[in-house]
């Protein structure tokens, strides 16, 4: 029996890069540091993670041993041709991650821009369901935004991806990353990488960490609401991306808690953290808690919304959530909301139905 | 009772699994080192991977202590491809973070070099 295609705007898929691919794309001297010096991005994460195929799902990994994710023509076989995706966002596998590099800054810049020229060739331009996220170099703020100038007009870019570790983004000193965003109608897509936290350690155990993701998150969401970046720049969302979605109503609750108490502090903010949530940040579901329907229906109500949460795959990853599986059933609206409409209605740069 | 011949012994090697069907099930045939064979349905009871695709391997146990690992099982469990649950062969194809959960199973026996499954 053939399975049921789902029309799903997917807000996590991870497209990969393999370093040879991109050095066509590098000018010198960074051309040269990788191909001759054997550059590679510094990494410090010190466990595998150990499912079967470490970050990723073992049948994703290509026939001819290729990485999973390297591929469009398999990525549309097994993703988005098998689920009937409408479209998917391209966030990248975080590897490289120019905003993730401790040093060398022009490094990083350079890397941003190959990684963006490859990402337009390679997938945007070739399946017009894929759209991508604009790469940058962000602890150098003003390359940042001329890479945003650069290629931020791009039709299929919607958003500008941030990582998730150490550096709060909602700092003033990056603010002018948010006044480009806007004004290419990108929104800013997060996602956590390494080291994971701002406090830069890791525990003993990568359960210990793959746990507590929701904690990064939760310290950036505050970052951002504190530092009025959503006053500031009132057409800017952010979408938090990877980090499940059961923490949400914890998090709206104790910020408007503090904020009655503390709001002395945080003058500029005009309106409750989460009235700035609902209006202005997005929330993809995966990796989703196992919640029964009573649980799950409980859990919008207290959001207080059915529009913050997004479904995401996270393809290829071993962590995938499947569109048939992962959430409980529900009402068809509230489907619709979570599998396509939130998302379309979060990114401007989407457009309202796909023609056939 | 009906039953099925999948495969031949030798069309899987110890430690390897292979995928087959069972009427119209979509199911896994796996061979340990100590060449027993075992049959499951070809799909991840959690969200429904391809089972095909997982790891025939040892398990830690609950002999461990934090710090000190102890580990066995050897190509007796099997690791979805995904998520990575394990699922003891041995025991019903049960989980082994719950064992209230198990994989869908059937029997099998070896007559000469045929690997038949049943009910």
């Amino acid at each position: 029996m053939a399975k049921k295609q789902i029309p799903l705007i997917d807000t996590d898929i991870h497209e990969r890069v393999q370093y040879k691919d991109i050095l066509e794309y590098l000018d010198e001297p960074f051309k040269h540091y990788m191909k001759n010096c054997h550059w590679i991005q510094e990494k410090h994460m010190p466990y595998t993670q150990p499912a079967t195929a470490g970050v990723d799902r073992a049948d994703a990994i290509l026939p001819d041993g290729r990485p999973a994710g390297s591929d469009l023509a398999f990525m549309q076989e097994q993703l988005l041709d098998d689920v009937g995706h409408e479209f998917g966002i391209l966030t990248g596998a975080l590897d490289p991650s120019p905003s993730s590099m401790h040093g060398w800054y022009e490094m990083a810049a350079a890397l941003a821009t190959a990684y963006n020229d490859w990402q337009i060739e390679h997938w945007l331009e070739k399946d017009e369901r894929l759209y991508g996220s604009v790469h940058i170099a962000a602890q150098d703020r003003d390359e940042a935004v001329k890479e945003i100038e650069r290629v931020g007009s791009h039709p299929k870019m919607v958003q500008i991806l941030l990582p998730i570790d150490d550096i709060m983004w909602g700092d003033p000193y990056y603010h002018p990353i948010f006044e480009a965003a806007e004004k290419h109608d990108l929104m800013i897509g997060m996602h956590h990488n390494e080291p994971p936290v701002y406090y830069g350690k890791w525990p003993r155990y990568f359960i210990e960490w793959h746990t507590l993701i929701p904690t990064a998150h939760m310290k950036i969401i505050a970052n951002m609401i504190f530092n009025g970046v959503f006053d500031k720049f009132p057409k800017l969302g952010l979408m938090m991306i990877e980090g499940g979605f059961t923490h949400i109503p914890h998090l709206m609750w104790k910020m408007d808690q503090q904020f009655r108490d503390l709001r002395h502090e945080v003058p500029w903010l005009k309106r409750k953290p989460s009235e700035i949530m609902k209006a202005q940040v997005r929330i993809t579901t995966q990796p989703a808690e196992e919640l029964t329907k009573k649980e799950f229906m409980s859990l919008i109500d207290q959001m207080g919304t059915d529009e913050m949460l997004c479904f995401s795959t996270d393809y290829p990853h071993w962590d995938y959530d499947s569109p048939y599986r992962a959430l409980p059933n529900m009402e068809p609206e509230l489907k619709e909301k979570i599998f396509s409409e939130n998302a379309r209605a979060f990114y401007p740069k989407l457009p309202d139905k796909r023609e056939e | 009772m009906k039953e099925q011949v999948v495969c031949k012994t030798s069309d899987l090697q110890p430690g390897e699994i292979r995928e087959s069907f069972f009427g119209k099930k979509n199911i896994i045939i796996c061979r340990t080192q100590n060449d027993n064979f075992y049959a499951f349905m070809n799909q991840c009871i959690h969200q429904g991977a391809p089972l095909g695709k997982s790891l025939l391997c040892g398990a830690t146990t609950d002999e461990s202590t934090p710090g000190d690992y102890h580990y066995c099982h050897k190509d007796e469990v099997i690791r979805c491809p995904w998520h990575g649950r394990e699922f003891d062969m041995k025991n019903e194809g049960r989980m082994l973070a719950n064992p209230d959960k198990k994989l869908a199973s059937f029997k099998v026996r070896i007559e000469n070099e045929d690997v038949i499954v049943y009910k």
